[in-house]
């Protein structure tokens, strides 16, 4: 059996991360954020049957297990050169969607909007209301997003039997077909949630929504009363108070993979992939030859410059106190910084919507946000749409049994769209087993630390120049990082006292 | 009131992302309606870090009563048994969940992670992982076997990858009542694993007559040839079903057997391990030679809708 060290560790997700700033007279100077737990995945699916990948993955991560369990079938679809049927890419695709829902619903209301119930804003003319809405467990928008999310899951549980933490997809297809009942019940859901998301979230049919294409456009709709009491309006008239249409753009490049693979055109997307320069201001195809990563400031056996994941190396080497100072490692794009996430999948597929406001304001903490809350309605449209094509061809197949002997050596790469952006998932199969297994996550793009020639990560970036009023409750810099939907939480914290802050720990 | 702190290890967030799927109650209704104060939980407290770091302060000194710590995901020991791969303030978790089960009134470990070691602690377990009270199958984790919490309990492993949300909330709930709780001999709590996940299983007729599949995607029992542990595997899967409407095995995915201390077993989980054509490990305590022979019979009795597989399941 072949065992040979891989890329790192997924600490990368789910709530272990710090983040190190240093301020001065108040305004951050430096940054760094701090993945704080080693977990050593990718070393665990070494040496293990390919397919084993299906159940270890999706438990990197509890909000966006689907999302990994598409891309490590993609990556032993493509390593077997398996096709896939019509209907098990819609019903992967119904699933991804059904999870973007859940999860950008609770970023938005359950993880970013509580932030506003901070008694720093009690003061605010707006303060009563948000407390009426985002409080938890009290605020009226907090316990229908529980209540709204709860049922959206179980759109994967009719396909995938549990959410989270189920392994439905394989090579080949889905293990379940569509019948008559499961669309039927999964209509019900998805009815459910749009006519809430139109009520309580836009206050306004969805097409209305999906249909706005400019940034005026966009604030003149927002004015009628019952957008500016939607949950949107109110979080865009408090944010932009905030100013945070001015803050944290961060890094201007952005990356997607893609959303959804096109039922039809294997190889192609429903919303396409891209790498937009920042500089240029345009849309690039994407070459995932480009990916690579650097462990100069990580807690790594260091070699020189980047690795594409297929030759990357995980070899754990913790020094704490010198310059290196997380478990993240930094993917890097060619030589680019990247940001991904709702933002960077909407501008690259060209949303008119997104790309007006981002022409107008740039990149910034209200945008990302607001991006978000965008894609939740995509979702719930092409969400519809699958099924309706699923009903559509009921009898069509689900699952094409790889024929005997195409489960040979070879190497994969799976890359989808995640909730918080581009997720991709590299394989190399020898003797039967997986030799070498790397993932790289949205948030190691996002929360990336500085590379081999010191350019610093995305957040990092957009912390720089932001003011920060208590250094005890640092809720500005609460409000960016979440602002690019961190794993779950995020720990944000600071050490010392006086004029000038160091880096934790 | 029952004040409840939840606090996160080596862990994917899966178990505090499963409650909120909870209905019966929901983790709304715990606080609503069973006396839970819920002094902090990472995803969900709204409160600042400074508040969460006081929480713990006041908890250690005596200040603040915990009557019930949660904690998910394995214990992270490496390396050398530092526990510095997971630490908060460059200080190992490890020591602080120590330090905090011995203020509570009861742990309850939530996920197989916490209960056993779970997934990261899968060969060659590269952080070092153990559970709160168990090393995999074998007592004794961070806590030594005769450890128990001020109200004199062991840590309560509701195991599960994740676990189940009911097993979580129900014993939660339970637990404020204070009444006594039943527990297995692996501390997990009796209601909730006393019964095997085959039971109410939707493919039982294709397992009862012996119609097994050996390729995943069809309707057919899993248990003979896709690796299927329904039969081994006590959870509450296919009895209370997961988010109210189905199961992995009611979907056609095999039960993966990951509330048992040797999730995930170490060979390939796709695939049945046999002898002949009779599955290793059978049916929670099945004689060999009785199952082969009550197989042999079935499957001459199966009707055709069952051997042609015509039944939705």
């Amino acid at each position: 059996m072949a065992r040979v060290e891989i890329n790192m560790g997924l600490n990368r997700v789910e709530g272990d991360l710090e983040i190190g700033v240093t301020l001065e007279d108040g305004v951050v100077v430096d940054a760094r954020t701090i993945g704080t737990l080693y977990r050593g995945f990718e070393q665990i699916l070494v040496g293990r049957s390919p397919r084993d990948a299906m159940v270890i993955t999706p438990r990197v991560c509890g909000i966006c297990g689907t999302a990994h369990l598409y891309a490590a079938v993609l990556a032993l679809e493509q390593a077997w050169n398996l096709p896939v049927p019509a209907n098990a890419t819609r019903i992967r695709n119904l699933c991804l969607m059904a999870e973007g829902i859940q999860n950008d619903l609770r970023q938005t209301f359950l993880f970013f909007a509580p932030d506003f119930c901070n008694p720093r804003y009690q003061d605010h003319p707006l303060f009563a209301e948000l407390m009426a809405a985002f409080e938890p467990f009290k605020g009226g928008l907090h316990r229908e997003t529980l209540r709204v999310t709860r049922r959206v899951v179980e759109i994967v549980a009719h396909f995938g039997g549990q959410w989270p933490h189920s392994s439905y997809m394989l090579p080949g297809g889905v293990v379940t077909p569509p019948d008559e009942r499961r669309v039927l019940a999964c209509r019900a859901v998805l009815d459910e949630a749009r006519a809430w998301y139109e009520r309580r979230v836009i206050g306004a049919p969805l097409d209305e929504w999906l249909a706005l294409d400019s940034a005026e456009s966009l604030f003149a709709w927002l004015e009628a009363p019952a957008r500016a009491a939607s949950a949107l309006g109110l979080m865009t008239r408090f944010t932009r108070s905030l100013d945070m249409h001015r803050l944290g753009a961060g890094i201007p490049h952005m990356i997607s993979f893609g959303s959804w693979c096109d039922p039809l055109q294997p190889g192609s997307h429903l919303l396409p992939a891209g790498f937009y320069d920042g500089d240029s201001g345009r849309v690039q195809a994407l070459d995932q030859a480009r990916i690579n990563e650097h462990v100069r400031h990580s807690w790594f056996r260091p070699y020189a410059g980047g690795r594409h994941p297929f030759e990357g190396e995980t070899v754990p080497d913790f020094q704490p106190g010198g310059d290196r100072y997380t478990w993240a490692k930094a993917p890097r794009y060619g030589d680019r910084v990247v940001q991904t996430g709702p933002l960077a999948e909407l501008l690259i597929a060209g949303d008119p919507l997104i790309t007006s406001l981002h022409a107008a304001e740039g990149g910034n903490a209200w945008l990302r946000q607001f991006a978000r809350v965008r894609r939740a309605g995509v979702e719930l449209l092409r969400a519809r749409r699958m099924l309706d094509e699923l009903a559509a061809n009921l009898d069509a197949p689900h699952y094409l049994a790889p024929p005997p002997g195409s489960e040979r050596d070879g190497q994969g790469c799976g890359m989808v769209m995640a909730a918080r952006g581009a997720l991709g998932h590299w394989v190399k199969i020898k003797d039967g087993v997986v030799e070498r297994y790397q993932i790289v996550t949205p948030t190691a793009w996002n929360a990336s630390p500085r590379d081999s020639s010191g350019e610093m990560g995305h957040w990092e970036r957009s912390l720089i120049g932001v003011k920060v009023r208590d250094p005890d409750d640092p809720v500005e810099i609460g409000h960016l990082i979440r602002s690019h939907d961190p794993c779950l939480v995020c720990t944000v914290h600071m050490l010392g006292s006086g004029r000038k802050l160091r880096f934790a720990p | 009131m029952a004040t409840l702190f939840w606090m996160q290890t080596g862990a994917c967030g899966g178990d505090s992302l499963a409650i909120l799927s909870a209905e019966a109650p929901s983790l709304e209704g715990l606080l609503a309606e069973h006396g839970v104060e819920l002094l902090w939980h990472p995803s969900l407290s709204h409160q600042s870090m400074r508040h969460h770091d006081q929480l713990i302060e006041r908890i250690l000194a005596g200040e603040q009563t915990l009557d019930i710590l949660c904690v998910e995901g394995s214990i992270v020991t490496a390396p050398r048994g530092t526990g510095l791969y997971d630490s908060y303030r460059g200080r190992a978790k490890m020591y602080l969940v120590r330090d905090l089960a011995q203020r509570a009134g009861a742990v309850v470990a939530m996920g197989t992670c916490a209960a056993f070691g779970g997934v990261h602690a899968a060969p060659p377990n590269p952080s070092d992982c153990i559970g709160l009270q168990f090393d995999k199958a074998a007592p004794g984790g961070l806590f030594p076997p005769e450890w128990r919490s001020r109200r004199d309990l062991p840590v309560i492993n509701v195991a599960g990858c994740p676990a189940h949300p009911h097993a979580m909330t129900q014993t939660l709930a339970w637990l404020t009542t204070g009444l006594p709780l039943r527990l297995d001999g692996l501390n997990r709590p009796a209601a909730h694993f006393s019964s095997v996940v085959h039971q109410g299983c939707t493919r039982n007729e294709y397992h009862e007559y012996d119609v097994e599949e050996t390729e995943l995607g069809g309707r057919a029992c899993l248990f003979f040839n896709l690796g299927c542990q329904g039969p081994l595997t006590q959870a509450v899967c296919n009895s209370d079903l997961w988010n109210g409407v189905s199961s992995k095995t009611r979907a056609g995915v095999p039960c993966f057997g990951c509330t048992a201390p040797t999730f995930p077993r170490d060979e390939d989980l796709f695939r049945t391990e046999k002898v002949g054509e009779v599955p290793i490990h059978l049916p929670l305590g099945v004689e060999r030679p009785r199952y082969m022979a009550y197989k042999n019979l079935a499957r001459a009795a199966a009707p055709p809708r069952v051997k042609n597989k015509k039944m939705e399941t």
